[in-house]
Formats: C-alpha cells, structure tokens, sequence
C-alpha cells in the first residue's frame, strides 16, 4: 500500500497484510517514521502538577505557586515536548491553516484519551474572529472520532492570540472564557480540558475555575505539546 | 495591518471576508469558482469545519480558504524612470539576429521559442529586448522553476541594467515584496500575480517541476496580461513544445552555436560492470579510477554526476581515500551548504564536486570536465543528459572538454541524447561555414 507523508510529501510504504487483501483496512499511517522520531516525547519522570520534564519527583515551582494560589492540581499530562519540529508542525497546522494536518496526531491523542474514560472532554474554544479567519478549532480538529462537549466558549471583548502575548501579559489576563449554557450543573462531574499546547497553564487554571463555579468535582488537563 | 495601493497592483492577495479592505475601490475577486482555486487553478480541496474549504495544493504561498477573497488592483503600468543599458559587451551576428526577432516579437505582442544550445548566451541576448520593454513602461518577469538560475541571474541583470530598480522573488528569500518594474521570481511565484505582465520570460521552460505541471502552467497564465508577450527559453525543449512549433502555432529561433562559435561537446560512453556491488554500495569502476587519476596528475577540475544522494557519501569517501590531496566535496539539493560548496567549486578552491543532477543546468562552472557515473540511471534523461554535457566547454579558454558517461548498458535516453548534440552540432557546423564565407 502506498500513500504520501502529510508532513514531507515522501511516500509511505507499508506491508501489505491481510486486511488491504480484503479491502477493508481503515487506518492508514498519516506520517512517515521518518518525521515522527523528530517528535519527542515527554518521557516517564514528570511533574505530578503539569507533566512537565522534571528530574525529581517533587513539584516544580509553577506548580508550587499555584497551588500556594489556592488552586486544585490539573495534574496535567502533555504528549510531547514543544521542540523545534512540534512548533513548526503548529505553525503549518494552526498558523498556516492546514487542517489536514489534524490526521498526523488523531489516532495518538484519542489512545491517550482512553485512560480518561470516565470524564467529560471539553475542548479549550477559540474566539468568533479566529472561527471566520482560520475557520477550525485545532483542539476540536485532533479530536475527530471522540465524544466531547463544547462547554466553553471565547468572551467576546477577547482581541489578541495568547500565543502573540508574552508570558507576563498572559499571567495578569482576565478570565478569557465563559461557558456557553450559563445555567448548565456540573454537579459531581468529572472533566478532561484539552488543548493543544500547555505553556503557562494560565488558560488551563482559567478554564478549570470557571467549571469548578458550577460544580464540577475534579478538572482534569491533556495537551498535545508542553 | 496597512497595505499601500502599489502592493495591489497586478497582485492577487488574500484577505478574510470578515476583515475591511484595506485600500478602498480595490477589486475583489472570489478565491473559489466551484471546486477550483482561482490562484493556481486545482481542485485539491481539503475540507474545513462549518461547511468552508480551503486549496491544499498552493499551500505554501499562504493559505486560500472560502473564508477569504482576493483583492487585486489593475497594473497601471506607473513608470517614469529612464533605463539605461550599461552592458558594455557586444552579441555575435547570430546572437544579434535572435535578439532583433524578440523585439519584433514583443511588438507584435507574440509568444516565442529561444532554442538555444547550453552555452550560446540566452541571458544577453535578452538585453536590447530588455531595454526596450523597460522604455517602453512595460511590466517585465523573468521567471524560471530553478531558484538556481533565477539567483545566478540577479547579479547579471543588475550589472547589465544598475540603474533600474528589480526585485528577486523566491522561497528562500527574506525581503518583502515590493512593486518594480522589472521582476526575477521562481515560477511558484507567479500564482501571486494577476495580469500583471506585459512580457514574461521563462528561462529553462523544460526544467522540473514547470514542464508537466498544471498548476505552473495556469500560473504563468493568470500572471500575464490578456495582450502580452511570452518568450521562452532552452536549450532542450521538452516533446510538447516542439509539437507547438511543428504545428507553427508557437514560432521559434534556433542558436546552434556557443557564443564563443564552437561546438558542444559529445557524450563518450565507457561500458563498466556492475559498480555498485551487490546492487548496494557503489564502487569506483577501473575506467573510472584511470580518469580520475589523470585529473588527480593534472589538476583538471570536474564535476562527478551520480544517480542517487545515497551514492555520495560513499564516493566520496573511496576517491579521499585514494587520493587524499585531491579536494572535493559532494552535494544535492536538500544539503544546507549546496550555495557554500558549488562557491567554493567556482572559486578553484577545490577540484571536484559530486553531485545529483541537480547541478545538470544553470551553473556555469568554467573550464570543467564532467564524468556521469550510472548514466543509465532512469533519472538522466534525453534532457538532463544534454545539459549535463552542456556544462562543458563555457569559457573562451577551454571551449570544449571530456564528457564521460559510464553505463552497464546504453540507455535510449543517452543515445537520444548523443543525437541531439550531433544535430545541434550539425546545425552549428553550417552557420560557422556561412560565417566563414
């Protein structure tokens, strides 16, 4: 079976095996081995609080900070680190528009997904303006094939990208969301926030307190990249 | 963001729907008619949430969604300056006589064929038609699929024409765009344009990826003026091309003859065995290792062409082991030093390079030599071959030099290839006798 790399065009060869025999393959390898070993994962030691890259097992100092802040651990878990190949594959995919892309990490995003079985997905939103200029949430793109329910949505005085804010400006932003059914009741529910990139955790924090307002029992956060 | 008017003109520049125009009374253009893209004409869509789609296949050059439209301005054609030609060299007869057709052609407002030999001096014989349009207050784009040769050719219009303002469009480079009269651009950039020239130059139209391309083809289109002329030029015109003119629907001028009025080298085949063992790693062939000694004895600089980026490495390391004064290096066109090593080429500061074809056209490496090991690789065509032997001979000094091919077998490619020369050469044997008389 052939079929082209949706990152570097090179095309892929698989073995053929009984399933293409019959016709009834339904998943075809989006990229080739070559691009995906230039993603690197995260790997096993980990801050509990934001699962990022750490060297003990002690909580790292933005973690401390927001606990000291009075919040509840996300205990975030990202996929891969945010490396020179995962912020050109953003660029192309988020800033180029190229929503084709989602295809190159649906299928491990939604395995990942399955260890959170019992919680509710809720993608993080992106503004009206961004929905007419880009025209597709990148969270909701890599979630294809998944339930989730969009319980948030962009307040409306939000002008500028996160990603064009520099870290102290993201630390002192408003609360940036708001959710979409003011009288919904998350009583005792558990959530899953998704994104595709876990930097400050800010938005996360911002996201997870408006859904504890209304009841929810624990939030919980995934990302693509950190 | 602020966009002056000038930047609109004879441009194609995608806009949200959602967002003002910028500069007002501009024209708007829709980015879809159906399922085709109106930039570079495919119906590569790729679906977007909400019912909205966008063109997957012109990508790269920022992306055109259902959620956009065009904005464009008509080419006003706003130019006052005086252009002076300030080449101080002179064309031979028949380069003079291929010139004064392109005028002719330009006024007639006709598309028209350059067929020229490697060598024969394409780019000067372009200067008096330059310098006419240029007066003239035309819009000019010299364009070609090589970001090569349109990088080797900056520096030489800007010499030939230093008063007059150009800008060189490509991939790679970093500076905005910028109205001028006068345009260097890789062909992909056209798809940017909108009947914007009034003569457009294609240099090397049979090169990959425009010959066969619809896309490019459409590019080339969009971006001319409904009455303008198109010139075309090569020294190997692909099967499509010479069809046109066969059928005079496109007229043609030959150039049989270099411009220093000798003839091409041709292709000599030495038969080798199998060189690369166990159909792996290449070897160096005893026909091969004699020739290259002799450089080594000589000094003699050369070009090596192999088939395949995986053959470099190992050359390379077999003809250092052997001869290890003798300086070379190997490129090809993914290697982020390529524009460094084929400098250094240039500079004599080594003797030999190996290389994939990419180097087949556009350099012009004085006083060469070229071996081609696997010259019955699929990869060298009728085309490839030409011009590779086409690297040979291009200085007054040393106006012709060895072109080796080393084979298992003779390809048809490679025999084409030798009869293409030998019809050239033919053609040029004439002309150098009338010139005699």
């Amino acid at each position: 079976m052939m079929n082209k790399c949706l990152l570097c065009q090179e095309s892929i060869l698989t073995k053929s095996d009984v399933l293409d025999i019959l016709g009834i393959r339904t998943t075809q390898p989006a990229v080739c081995a070559q691009c995906l070993t230039q993603f690197e994962t995260i790997g096993e030691r980990i801050c509990f609080g934001c699962g990022r890259l750490s060297h003990d097992d002690t909580l790292c100092q933005d973690c401390q900070r927001w606990q000291s802040n009075g919040k509840q651990l996300l205990e975030h878990r990202a996929l891969y680190r945010y490396n020179a190949t995962m912020k050109d594959y953003m660029q192309r995919y988020k800033f180029s528009g190229d929503y084709a892309l989602r295809e190159v990490f649906r299928s491990v995003l939604l395995q990942h997904l399955k260890n959170y079985s019992d919680y509710i997905k809720v993608p993080i939103p992106i503004s009206d303006q961004t929905w007419l200029t880009r025209g597709f949430n990148q969270v909701t793109g890599l979630l294809e094939g998944c339930q989730y329910q969009e319980l948030l949505s962009v307040r409306a005085h939000q002008k500028a990208h996160q990603s064009q804010l520099n870290r102290q400006k993201r630390m002192t932003r408003k609360q940036p969301f708001e959710l979409i059914d003011g009288t919904i009741n998350l009583q005792g529910k558990s959530i899953l926030l998704i994104d595709d990139i876990y930097t400050t955790g800010n938005t996360m924090y911002y996201a997870a307190d408006l859904l504890y307002s209304v009841g929810a029992q624990a939030v919980r956060s995934v990302s693509l990249a950190r | 963001m602020i966009i002056q008017p000038e930047s609109l003109y004879g441009r194609l520049v995608t806009w949200p729907k959602v967002v003002a125009q910028p500069v007002k009374n501009c024209e708007i253009l829709p980015t879809f008619k159906g399922n085709t893209c109106q930039r570079c004409g495919c119906r590569n869509l790729e679906r977007l949430p909400r019912q909205q789609f966008y063109c997957r296949q012109c990508l790269a050059l920022g992306r055109v969604s259902s959620l956009d439209h065009f904005l464009t301005l008509p080419e006003p054609n706003h130019f006052n300056q005086k252009h002076m030609l300030t080449w101080t060299g002179t064309l031979t007869p028949q380069q003079n006589e291929v010139s004064q057709v392109l005028v002719q052609k330009l006024k007639q407002q006709q598309n028209h064929l350059v067929w020229a030999v490697t060598g024969a001096g394409k780019t000067e014989m372009l200067f008096p038609l330059l310098h006419t349009a240029l007066n003239a207050h035309l819009r000019i784009g010299i364009v070609s699929p090589r970001v090569d040769v349109i990088v080797e050719l900056a520096p030489r219009l800007e010499q030939a024409f230093s008063k007059s303002d150009m800008v060189v469009l490509h991939g790679q480079q970093p500076l905005p765009y910028r109205y001028t009269q006068l345009v260097l651009a890789t062909t992909h950039q056209l798809l940017r344009f909108y009947r914007a020239f009034d003569l457009l130059i294609i240099d090397e139209v049979d090169s990959f990826p425009f010959a066969g391309d619809r896309m490019l083809a459409y590019a080339v289109e969009q971006a001319s003026k409904i009455d303008r002329t198109q010139i075309y030029l090569t020294a190997t015109p692909t099967p499509q091309l010479q069809r046109q003119v066969k059928r005079k629907k496109l007229s043609v001028s030959y150039l049989p003859l270099r411009f220093h009025q000798h003839l091409l080298p041709q292709i000599t085949v030495r038969y080798v065995g199998d060189w690369r063992k166990k159909k792996r790693q290449p070897t160096v062939p005893p026909t091969l290792h004699q020739q290259l000694s002799r450089y080594y004895q000589s000094g003699q600089r050369f070009l090596l062409f192999v088939p395949k980026i995986k053959d470099l490495a190992p050359l390379l390391d077999i003809i250092r082991q052997h001869w290890p004064d003798m300086l070379g290096e190997s490129v090809y066109a993914g290697d982020p030093k390529r524009q460094e090593k084929v400098q250094m080429m240039r500079d004599k500061r080594i003797q030999y390079l190996i290389t994939t074809t990419i180097l087949e056209r556009g350099v012009t490496l004085p006083g060469i030599d070229v071996l081609i090991l696997g010259a019955d690789d699929p990869i060298f065509s009728e085309n490839a071959l030409v011009q590779i032997a086409g690297r040979v001979g291009r200085s007054h000094e040393r106006p012709s030099g060895l072109v080796c091919a080393y084979v298992t077998y003779k390809t048809q490619a490679l025999r084409l290839a030798q009869r293409q020369i030998k019809k050239m050469n033919q053609l040029g044997n004439v002309l150098r006798q009338n010139n005699d008389e």
